[in-house]
């Protein structure tokens, strides 16, 4: 079955074929990068602007680039669930609009949904039941995916999700625009042992995370040397804020295998890109003897194929979307669970 | 040619449905809220009243405002998918033409106005009938009633479903000058969108299915913001 999938929940906008939810034929994802770094951050109404003008463009270059015309899409499948209002509605009006005119099904999925598939897709030997910690600009969650369409939530960022608290640093640093990939970069040139930055809600009793405090703390340690004229080394800071990241994620998520039948954990979402964090999940889940698996880079930023894997799971169990299909900008992944 | 028009920059989702001169369906659902939620029930529902199926539409039309932002991009996106799906031609109109056209034929100059949702921000233009063609005075207009009352220099009928309102401000801020103001109140139509949009179609005038953009006429609060600063900065 081929699956047309859209995303315009948050900055980027994508279209994607993918076949039976496992293959992709085309995976288009247009960034608002020149958009982020004029602004230094998303500004809802002008993304929305800009998926407005590029849905069309992205769709039809996702059906060129798969060798496929609109009349061989059997089910659109659209991230209606978690985003900003005004870019979620850009494509589910558009996948609306398609799925009637051609009469095919459609279906909405969670955008969070699509980042825990976006792993199942690059990994055929993920299996079920697992655990995905999905961390990004915009959200940071640790999950257990319990099957198939099945998850429960066992912890959440209190404040600023993990992506948030790297792109702000960058900011404050002046880095630019997004944090994520710059501060990854500029690490490797440092000592993250240099300064001592919490680790938050590390002893709580809880899975939760918590990263507000951390970016205070780091943006403190630079404004007391600045005060005091000590040098300001940029590598060591970004270095040690980012290894107080990665532990924290990766101790909570260790924590959770504790007491759930797991073998395996997926990590998902834009941070799981950051080379640091895949190199500690990899040490630590082998000490463990678990499986640890990442999404191939394409599609650990949104991306539309995560989407149509999600959507394909949905129909594949009989869930289909009618006509009044609307977007929610908050909606807990728990209301999704079927079965 | 049958034509499909569809107008979701107010607070109605307006679709219409005419075959040449003739109008086959013609509602306005309230959709102030759940625009996107109803639009395509809608459009199946106007399709179905004319007696129509999607398949015989030959043509699209989509009002591109001015009006609600989030509003506009419900019909335009779905007006450019529809006609990108049936490969079928697409023509976007001014939602102030629409609500000009409704007007139907124009004695004296007409002026729609819409309520830019910013204290007494409007956005509206002026249109006469020339030689049985609806034509724009002018440029569009978007501030303060103040300023468009200074425009008006001979007798006008206001348009839009504020049209009223508008005339007493206006008749407030033109004190006894003695120009008369007339007011009709009424909403974009769907039929009309579809006619104007019918009317280019035939003289083989098409809008690009991808590159279509709603017609904001105001940028965003943040870009005006930035803009600001960085004249300040100069």
């Amino acid at each position: 079955m081929l699956l047309l999938g859209i995303e315009t929940s948050c900055d980027e906008t994508s279209a994607a074929l993918v076949a039976d939810g496992k293959v992709v034929l085309s995976n288009v994802i247009a960034t608002q990068l020149d958009l982020l770094q004029k602004y230094g951050g998303v500004v809802p109404e002008i993304a929305a602007r800009r998926h407005t003008e590029l849905i069309g463009y992205v769709i039809k270059e996702a059906l060129d680039k798969a060798g496929k015309t609109l009349a061989d899409v059997e089910a659109v499948a659209v991230t209606a669930r978690q985003g900003l209002i005004g870019c979620l509605l850009v494509g589910v009006a558009a996948a609306k609009s398609i799925s009637y005119s051609l009469g095919i099904p459609l279906v909405g999925v969670h955008h969070i949904e699509g980042h825990i598939f976006a792993s199942l897709l690059s990994n055929p030997r993920l299996h079920f039941p697992h655990l995905c910690l999905t961390v990004s600009g915009g959200h940071s969650m640790l999950l257990h995916v319990q099957d198939c369409c099945r998850y429960e939530l066992l912890g959440t960022t209190l404040d600023d999700a993990a992506g948030e608290a790297f792109d702000k640093i960058a900011k404050f640093l002046n880095l630019g625009f997004p944090g994520g990939p710059v501060i990854d970069k500029l690490s490797t040139q440092g000592n993250s042992k240099a300064f001592r930055f919490p680790r938050p809600l590390l002893r709580a009793n809880n899975l939760d995370f918590s990263f507000s405090g951390l970016k205070t703390s780091v943006i403190n340690a630079f404004k007391d040397r600045l005060a005091t004229g000590e040098a300001l080394p940029q590598e060591d800071i970004a270095a040690s804020f980012q290894e107080a990241v990665v532990d924290v994620l990766v101790a909570k998520t260790m924590r959770a295998v504790d007491g759930r039948e797991v073998s395996a954990i997926s990590v998902t979402g834009g941070v799981s890109a950051n080379r640091r964090l895949r190199k500690v999940f990899q040490e630590s889940c082998q000490k463990r003897g678990l499986g640890v698996f990442f999404p191939e880079l394409s599609l650990c930023t949104d991306n539309a194929a995560m989407v149509a894997a999600a959507g394909y799971a949905r129909l594949s169990r009989g869930e289909v979307s009618d006509l009044n299909l609307d977007v929610i900008p908050n909606s807990p992944l728990e209301l999704q669970r079927g079965g | 040619m049958r034509v499909l028009g569809i107008d979701t920059s107010g607070y109605t989702n307006a679709i219409g449905v005419i075959d040449g001169e003739q109008v086959l369906a013609d509602f306005a659902f309230e959709a102030k809220t759940d625009s996107l939620q109803k639009i395509v029930s809608h459009i199946d529902f106007a399709l179905k009243s004319a007696g129509l199926t999607l398949e015989d539409i030959e043509g699209f039309g989509v009002g591109l405002g001015p009006g609600s932002w989030t509003g506009i991009r419900v019909g335009v996106t779905v007006g450019k998918m529809l006609a990108f799906s049936t490969a079928k031609p697409l023509s976007g109109v001014s939602t102030l033409e629409v609500l000009a056209y409704g007007a139907g034929d124009m004695v004296t100059p007409v002026c729609p106005i819409i309520d830019a949702g910013a204290g007494d921000t409007v956005y509206a233009a002026f249109y006469s009938a020339r030689d049985g063609q609806i034509c724009r005075n002018g440029d569009y207009y978007v501030g303060n009633i103040a300023g468009l009352s200074e425009m008006i220099k001979e007798p006008v009928t206001l348009l839009g479903s504020e049209a009223y309102h508008y005339r007493d401000l206006i008749n407030s801020e033109i004190g006894t000058s003695g120009i008369s103001i007339q007011a009709i109140a009424t909403a974009p139509g769907g039929s009309a969108v579809a006619w104007l949009a019918n009317r280019r179609l035939q003289q083989g005038d098409s809008d690009d299915v991808l590159s279509l953009t709603p017609l904001y006429l105001k940028e965003s609060t943040a870009r005006v913001f930035r803009n600001k600063y960085l004249a300040q900065e100069r």
